[in-house]
């Protein structure tokens, strides 16, 4: 019989969300119809709760962002840590895949009956803001930035002062006066508005960025057939492909154009100072997540090393 | 806006336990409402010290998502008690006697069958978030300063379990009248018309006013 | 069954429910605790062994809902804008505002009654609730309308009326609630409800004055007050001009470089109107009943939204709202014709039905459905049916709706702030208030009229806000 499965991401369809329309499209092609993906945008979850849904087995394939819920799934945040030294998709992928393929992580998203499936790599969450631009290191220091995570602890050490707001009230903070400065990927930052009023962008601080998988149901891989399964899972590279190739054109053409055409400041750091904030700001943060994660019974330094491992290849 | 109905009580067994159910509503309720409350002094804080102090209160997103289902659920059985929570009473209001008693009886069965599955539903929902091995006993954590998610999805299998003992009492006194006949039921909601609810709701304005 | 039969079989079985006299709350869930149940059994062929696998997944999938949904930072605003409402009685603001008005605007033909009206928009912007600013006002300009010879009716149909108005000046516990539904900017839409809120009062004030000219002994001018006295009134008054000046900062940031959030606003509102009723006098015991009031009232609202929320959710699974939507734009017919279509519906509707259930009913299915009919969420203003772009037009059918919902309040035969206003008065009927409040209907058709013809109206405070 017809195989169809429920797949659960939110938004509209946009970049980040690329990948999964290419996946559905691939395997349908692969299978001549016989395998379907039904791709729901917000209609059967909320984001912060798909990895619920696939545990439930309401559907069977789901994106989320690891960064949403950390105890749900403190291993692969070790790949939100900040400062990484991360500075391409490719690079996000690899180093993604390394993660997911490691037998704690494996583990870790057993327990929601899941399997790791792809990532959606981010390019780094650089901060555009109002205000004096942050030219140095130092002008961080009392800069309000809405930052979450790892990036958000990173700034705090820095001497900035995150605040948090939901990235639909982005905007409005900046309006506002809460924030001057958000952290967001360049694709976020032109939907949410934040380019309309930004006056500078930090091209290359590179703090960090989120992780946000693509997930199926463990049953429902299992039930596949030979076929079905060889067509999803040996669809995923051509998927990240079409995905690498569509944000870097899209979403990355449309970026450099707006700066130049809203005269904002892009900043570019002095390299030692840069590394300067990555040492104050990246070692102690790193130490503190691989000190709560060992508590949980993570093998958190060794997974920390593979990231840094794969990156240095 | 229907929001006080009168409960008819007596001494009879099931009029106590309707009393008794009661202030543990009313006190459930009442951390609704002081939950209200602490959301406007946090939001006081929070604008005050960005403002006045430039320290921003960090994690004041995550704060009211855990304080919402205080506010939101804790006090849902309190609104039953006294049929707060609206319906279209076009049809029901024209019944009389058994007729009115069965067709309650069928409508609180079906909603006891519902609450139950949800209890189940909600109680999952708590569970998946919680884990005695881990930290905090967490596995579910905001996003921003990851407080743990846990004690805010137990609060509504707690609140649907008050609901549910809520809709017992009211089933047993339904059900006792399509047996009896009666026009005065204890511990259920009286069914008045619009203006009679009109003109209570009216009178608690104006207490309130003259005070 | 495909999914979408299922849908609609559910959806009839949910009116019927709701019909019978089911909660609306307890209703909508229970329709959509079936309605999964149903998809995941239809998905496994209805495979008698497999009911239980269905049953658990649809169980835990609803069971996420009452927590999922509610633990939401724009919700928040819900219950911050009730207790401003309660915690203003105490304070004693209604009286200073009426008072005020009546100094300084009574003189004109039918003055107390448009002083009644300027009284209420002014409580409206601190107030979230028709129904409670109708039984507030009922109490304080009644009175003083008969004791100046004015038509016992007429005066009872002001104060019906002029109570919709709290409804669409913000705050407004219902435009909140669409926002979420439709997932648009809360603060936009707040702030779009400001001046069809202002415009459906200068219409009210319009059809007074007309009245009080055609018929001289429905409602006489009052004259006489000295500048003295009316400067006199304004102090009592002030504080609700100072949460009122919060609020707009909050909410509309007019200047770009405000405060904080609506979410900030509503509460700062709050603590500000709580203070002054600790300075009138009031104490526990009446801080007690405010809060279990407000519980009250908060309880009832959220349990509409997240029970909705399960049988949106099993639309979503149903496909139900896009299907809708392709039907909808389907039709050959005017798109404008059908807008207008669908706002009869939902006055025929709201003859029978509470504005938020009904708002929370139907918003799911029709709101894709009239954003399909503009042309769709991301259509450009050049492209679009109603000229305007995706969430421009979100903005203005929300508006469009909630005036339908405030519209549907003073309409026989369950008008509930026409119920409300006999309920404070012992000399006045039902059919008093009602025959009252007709011109009001007049009114109100008109400005709807205005508000579908010069989308301008709506659309232009938000769009200044970029
Ligand atoms: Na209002
Ligand atoms: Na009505």
């Amino acid at each position: 019989a017809a195989t169809e499965w429920n797949v659960s991401v939110w938004g509209k369809r946009r970049a980040f969300t690329e990948h999964v329309e290419k996946m559905a499209e691939l395997v349908s092609e692969k299978t001549n119809g016989e395998f379907t993906m039904n791709i729901s945008y917000g209609g059967l979850s909320k984001n912060t709760e798909n990895l619920d849904g696939i545990s439930i087995g309401a559907f069977e394939m789901a994106q989320f962002c690891a960064g949403y819920h950390a105890d749900k799934n403190p291993s692969i945040t070790v790949l939100e840590l900040p400062f990484l030294g991360v500075s391409t998709l490719e690079e996000e992928v690899a180093v993604s895949k390394a993660i997911y393929a490691h037998p704690a992580t494996i583990a870790d998203l057993g327990r929601w009956n899941a399997t790791l499936l792809m990532p959606s790599p981010m390019p780094q969450y650089n901060l555009a803001g109002v205000g004096d631009a942050p030219s140095t290191i130092a002008d961080f220091k009392g800069l309000t930035v809405r930052a979450t995570g790892g990036i958000g602890e990173a700034m705090t050490l820095a001497g900035a002062v995150p605040t948090s707001v939901t990235s639909e009230e982005a905007r409005q903070a900046v309006d506002s006066g809460i924030v001057k400065s958000i952290a967001f990927a360049p694709h976020a930052h032109m939907s949410f508005g934040i380019m309309e009023v930004a006056k500078w962008w930090t091209a290359d601080l590179n703090p960090g960025t989120v992780n946000c998988p693509i997930v199926v149901n463990t049953d429902a891989l299992n039930a596949l057939s030979d076929s079905e399964r060889e067509a999803l899972l040996g669809s995923v590279d051509e998927s990240l492909a079409y995905y690498i190739d569509y944000y870097n054109n899209e979403t990355m053409g449309k970026w450099g154009p707006l700066l130049e055409e809203k005269g904002v400041e892009v900043i570019n750091y002095n390299p030692e100072r840069l590394a300067e904030f990555r040492e104050l700001a990246a070692g102690p943060v790193a130490a503190k997540w691989i000190e709560e994660n060992n508590a949980r019974g993570l093998p958190a330094q060794e997974l920390y090393d593979l990231v840094i491992e794969t990156l240095g290849k | 806006m229907a929001l006080k109905a009168s409960v008819l009580t007596d001494d009879s067994l099931l009029s106590r336990m309707d009393q008794t159910l009661l202030k543990l509503e009313q006190f459930f309720g009442l951390i609704s409402g002081l939950a209200v409350f602490a959301l406007m002094f946090l939001a006081v804080y929070s604008v005050g010290g960005r403002n006045i102090f430039d320290s921003p209160v960090r994690g004041y997103v995550d704060w009211i998502e855990i304080t919402m289902p205080l506010i939101a659920i804790m006090g849902i059985s309190y609104t039953q008690r006294d049929g707060g929570h609206i319906r279209m009473d076009i049809l029901v209001g024209r019944l009389r006697g058994r007729l009115l008693w069965s067709a309650e009886f069928v409508t609180t069965f079906l909603v006891l069958v519902l609450i139950l599955l949800l209890i189940w539903g909600s109680w999952a929902h708590f569970q998946r978030s919680f884990d005695f091995a881990a930290p905090l006993w967490s596995r579910d954590s905001t996003i921003d300063i990851k407080l743990p998610v846990w004690p805010a999805k137990l609060v509504v299998p707690m609140a649907f379990t008050v609901l549910a003992m809520r809709l017992c009492i009211q089933l047993t006194s339904y059900g006792k009248a399509v047996i009896s006949g009666t026009d005065t039921p204890v511990a259920v909601p009286m069914i008045e018309d619009a203006a009679t609810i009109a003109a209570r709701e009216a009178a608690a304005v104006t207490g309130r006013e003259q005070a | 069954m495909e999914p979408i039969d299922i849908g609609i079989a559910v959806s009839i079985g949910l009116l019927v429910m709701v019909v019978l006299g089911m909660r609306v709350a307890f209703a909508a869930a229970m329709a959509g605790l079936i309605g999964l149940i149903w998809i995941f059994w239809a998905k496994k062929g209805y495979d008698p062994s497999q009911f239980t696998w269905a049953l658990t997944v649809a169980t835990k999938t609803a069971g996420q809902v009452p927590h999922s949904k509610v633990a939401s930072q724009a919700l928040s605003l819900i219950p911050t804008f009730i207790l401003i409402g309660y915690l203003a009685y105490y304070a004693g603001l209604t009286k200073a505002l009426f008072e005020a008005a009546k100094r300084w605007i009574a003189w004109v033909p039918g003055g107390l009654a448009v002083a009644t009206v300027f009284a209420t928009a002014g409580f409206a912007a601190v107030s979230g609730a028709s129904v409670a600013t109708s039984a507030v006002f009922a109490r304080i300009a009644i009175p003083e309308m008969l004791e100046n010879g004015y038509n016992k009716q007429f005066a009872a149909g002001v104060v019906a009326a002029a109570g919709t108005l709290a409804s669409l000046i913000p705050p407004s516990a219902i435009l909140v609630i669409y926002a979420i539904i439709v997932e648009q900017d809360v603060g936009k839409l707040l702030l779009a409800g400001f001046i069809p809120g202002a415009f459906s009062a200068l219409v009210y004030t319009i059809m007074i004055i007309t009245i009080a000219v055609v018929w001289k002994n429905v409602g006489p001018p009052i004259g006489g007050f000295t500048w003295k006295q009316r400067f006199e009134s304004l102090p009592p008054a002030l504080p609700i001009v100072a949460v009122v000046v919060i609020i707009i900062f909050f909410v509309y940031n007019p200047f770009g470089d405000a405060w904080g959030t609506p979410t900030e606003g509503g509460a700062i509102g709050a603590f500000i109107i709580f203070l002054m009723a600790l300075y009138r006098g009031m104490r526990w015991a009446e801080l007690k009943s405010a809060l279990l009031d407000t519980a009250k009232l908060t309880v009832m609202i959220f349990s509409i939204i997240w029970g909705v929320l399960i049988y949106v959710r099993f639309l979503g699974f149903a496909e139900l709202p896009a299907a809708f939507a392709d039907w909808i734009t389907s039709l050959d017919m005017a798109p404008m014709m059908i807008l207008i279509f669908i706002l009869l519906a939902y006055a025929v509707l709201g003859m029978f039905m509470d504005a938020i259930g009904m708002l929370l009913l139907t918003l799911p299915v029709v709101y894709p459905a009239v954003m399909a009919l503009n042309g769709g969420e991301n259509v450009a203003a050049a492209d679009s049916a109603f000229g305007m772009s995706g969430p421009m037009c979100a903005i203005w059918f929300g508006i469009l709706v909630v005036k339908m919902a405030e519209f549907c309040l003073i309409t026989p035969p369950i008008g509930l702030n026409c119920f409300v206003v006999a309920g404070v008065r012992d000399d006045l009927t039902v059919q008093d208030v009602f025959k009252g409040v007709m011109p009001f209907f007049v009114a109100d058709a008109i400005t709807i009229a205005l508000l579908v013809a010069f989308p301008a109206i709506v659309l232009w405070l938000p769009s200044l806000a970029g």
